[in-house]
């Protein structure tokens, strides 16, 4: 047989040999070992990037349910959870301006109602929303079958992924809030974020029973929620929503409100440091062991690279086969890392009560950085093959 | 024997072993670090305690944690003073109320302990000292950790508080911990100043200062047959318990740190039984050899279990030294009282162990088939 002249290009014409394919396969237990080693790698930064891509989004889970385009806070409002209200007849002047189509306040509390335990009669803090049943301002479907029933005074609605200890999975037949009896008509699935471990909806008017405005009169709003008319222009809208309310009140659309409350949250939490440390462990870690595993396996295969080079293999073949070889092993590790983490995602996320979800850009990210961290380690390993010496094998 | 024949594996190979024993290195800071976080957020929790002078807490019998402390009647307080074992008995009131004078125009909101003045209550003498400041009236005085959206912490600034302008007196070194993201001392008065309707005979806490040489549990005891049913007491061990378990089990803190925790000594595990295997199935015709001519499974499983421990030993005192390094890390960022430990040096010391038996026992597997006939094979 003459060899050709560059060897390498020949594939291309004779079909494929997946050199780096056979290389990986032909060690079972290596591989076995290896994906192990590479996916407990991975497992861990899916683990940190999924904790803290949970912590963000219980605190802006709320903000999403929010049913307007528009929202009317005080600007003195620095986070979302913070009673900060503004005199209703404010939200009347927004409601209009021309190309408002609708309107509607939220009322909320975060530090003054407790909820008392009907099963043990014990006492705990918990988050309430109120708005009018006629105009509901929270896109939340399973409300929408309860509203009739939360015009009556003292009537709520349950959050049943609450916090296991406040005993709202299976919602009570009645409860207290304050010390004031609630019959509860509903439940809806919602959890608890890092500071609030459970939620109650009630009425505007069962709201203003348990906390009437101090100064007397109607009860303050925590948060305008507006809805334009269609075929409104939404930024001459706003503009003139700010330019009708006083100018301690900030407009702010959806996306506005929810990017200052996650700089608040990046700002004030040692979250973001906490997890991304966890992640780069995870990454040196994994990178350490692919190395260790491309470097044993060049090692072992060094007279079969070798004798490709005198067969007139060229380096930048070997190269590619090797570099092949480690993007093969980094999906060996991740893919199996990928499953096992979206089992522990539902476990953790069932026991913590955590929104913990496998989403396509945690898997693009966590994916990137398994491929990165094995070219890296393949590019570092990888000097052997070019340092092979045919004459050597022999 | 055993000793020298893993001392020559692992040194044999100087650049692999130096790569276990960075990865295992990684794996134990890991550990520290989350540890470290596990601990200490139910001690950034008990942040004012640790912080004040005292042997007994009273408190309201729905008492949930510090930030939470419930309500009672300043009269228990009173009783409490006429028991012989008490020296002091110290009010504390807790409210929340806007601070007004943030940057940007922001309203954060601002934890205020109301106290009284006259009471040495704090372990630092600097603060105790400057606690007359608050005899004027709305004077504050704030928590130098209190965070840049306050604005300047300056002595004199004026700010606004809920609608009352008040006068910054000083600043204090104690830390916020998770009272709130600012925290300022007012005297009683001015609490209730501030809180219009709270009342001077409603108290959140009460600190009790017993006289030398009682026994707290003792004055426990008696104090909860003067006071009745009505107050809870607690003494300072019990309350480390309560509010330990409260941030570890009612907070997603335990099942965070603690999942970190595992998967970090796994990874550990991976990495030093990764290095193991590799060295086995390296070195195996002169296993094979070593069985061949007569060393039995025992001392070749010995000697895979002195490498794994030579490996992570070889990793756990620098890893011990740079977790010392994060937790002053830490420990500046937070203001928590991270502090390493000889509990938890010995803890993580027992995992590492642990860690290097499970790699062994892994690779052990590799081991038997070091088979003398494959060598002619």
């Amino acid at each position: 047989m003459i060899a050709t002249l560059r060897p390498g290009r020949e594939r291309r014409f004779f079909g494929f040999v997946p050199l780096a394919w056979r290389n990986l396969l032909a060690n079972k237990p290596r591989l076995l070992r290896s994906s192990g080693g590479i996916g407990f790698a991975v497992l861990l930064m899916l683990m940190q990037l999924g904790f803290e891509r949970a912590f963000f989004n219980a605190s802006l889970e709320v903000i999403r349910l929010l049913d307007g385009d528009i929202l009317l806070q005080r600007a003195s409002k620095y986070r979302f959870a913070t009673k900060d209200p503004f005199p209703g007849r404010d939200l009347e002047a927004a409601r209009a301006v021309p190309g408002v189509a609708s309107a509607w306040p939220l009322y909320a509390a975060w530090h003054e109602l407790f909820w008392r335990n009907p099963a043990d009669g014990e006492n705990f803090l918990v988050r309430v929303f109120a708005f009018d049943p006629d105009h509901p301002v929270l896109s939340l479907p399973e409300l929408d079958a309860n509203l009739k029933d939360l015009r009556d005074l003292d009537t709520a609605i349950v959050d049943r992924r609450a916090r296991r200890f406040l005993g709202m999975d299976p919602p009570p037949p009645a409860a207290e809030l304050n010390g004031s009896k609630i019959k509860i008509i509903g439940s809806f699935a919602f959890g608890p974020d890092f500071e609030n471990d459970g939620t109650v909806v009630i009425g505007d008017r069962t709201f203003a029973k348990l906390l009437p405005n101090p100064l007397g009169g109607p009860l303050d709003v925590e948060l305008g929620v507006i809805k334009l008319a269609s075929g409104s222009n939404p930024i001459a809208v706003k503009q003139a929503i700010t330019a009708a309310v006083p100018t301690d009140l900030a407009v702010l659309t959806k996306a506005q409100l929810l990017e200052l409350e996650r700089k608040f949250q990046a700002d004030v939490s040692s979250a973001g440091p906490i997890f991304a440390m966890g992640t780069l462990v995870g990454f040196v870690v994994g990178m350490l062991i692919s190395y260790q595993i491309i470097y044993t396996d060049l090692a072992e295969q060094q007279p079969q690279y070798a004798t490709m080079k005198a067969m007139g293999y060229r380096t930048r073949y070997l190269v590619q086969v090797v570099l092949e070889q480690a993007i093969l092993s980094a999906l060996a590790g991740w893919i199996p890392a990928w499953l096992v983490s979206i089992l522990l995602f539902r476990i953790v996320g069932a026991v913590a009560l955590l929104p913990l979800h496998m989403t396509m850009e945690l898997a693009f990210i966590s994916l990137l950085l398994t491929l990165f961290m094995c070219l890296i380690s393949a590019i570092l390993a990888v000097r052997r093959v070019i340092s092979t010496d045919p004459a050597e094998v022999f | 024997m055993r000793f020298a024949l893993a001392w020559r594996i692992l040194t044999y190979d100087k650049g692999r072993t130096a790569l276990a024993v960075a990865g295992v290195f990684l794996a134990i800071v890991l550990v520290f670090v989350q540890l470290g976080f596990f601990i200490a957020v139910p001690q950034g929790g008990m942040l004012l305690y640790d912080r004040t002078r005292f042997d007994l807490l009273i408190a309201s019998t729905s008492y949930e944690y510090q930030v939470q402390p419930g309500e009672f009647p300043l009269s228990r307080l009173d009783r409490a003073k006429t028991a012989p074992e008490v020296a002091l008995a110290a009010p504390l009131y807790f409210g929340s109320a806007k601070w007004r004078s943030g940057e940007d125009g922001k309203a954060p909101d601002v934890f205020v302990i109301g106290l009284d003045p006259r009471d040495r209550i704090f372990a630092s003498a600097d603060i105790n000292l400057q606690l007359s400041v608050l005899d004027r009236t709305n004077t504050v005085l704030v928590d130098s950790m209190t965070r840049s959206m306050f604005g300047p912490l300056t002595t004199g600034r004026t700010v606004e508080i809920d609608d009352d302008k008040v006068k910054i007196g000083g600043n204090y070194v104690l830390g916020t911990g998770f009272m709130g993201l600012g925290v300022i001392l007012v005297s009683a008065q001015n609490f209730v100043h501030l809180f219009p309707y709270r009342q001077l005979d409603q108290i959140n806490l009460g600190l009790i200062q017993l006289k030398p040489g009682v026994d707290p549990d003792h004055a426990a005891a008696s104090l909860r047959a003067l006071l009745g049913g009505d107050t809870r007491i607690f003494t300072r061990p019990e309350l480390e318990t309560h509010e330990t378990a409260y941030w570890t089990t009612r907070t997603s803190v335990g099942l965070l740190f603690g999942s970190g925790l595992i998967i970090s000594f796994i990874v550990g595990v991976m990495v030093v039984y990764q290095i193991l295997a590799t060295q086995v199935s390296r070195q195996l015709p002169q296993f094979a050899t070593l069985k061949a001519v007569g060393y039995g499974d025992r001392f070749l499983n010995g000697t895979v279990i002195i490498m794994a421990l030579l490996i992570v030993l070889a990793g756990f005192f620098p890893a011990l030294a740079a977790a010392l390094g994060v937790y002053a890390v830490i420990r500046e960022e937070t203001l928590l009282p991270v502090e390493m430990s000889g509990t938890r040096i010995a803890a993580v010391f027992v995992a590492t162990l642990a860690m290097a038996a499970a790699s062994a026992l892994l690779s052990m597997s590799s081991l038997r088939r070091a088979d003398p006939a494959d060598l002619f094979g």
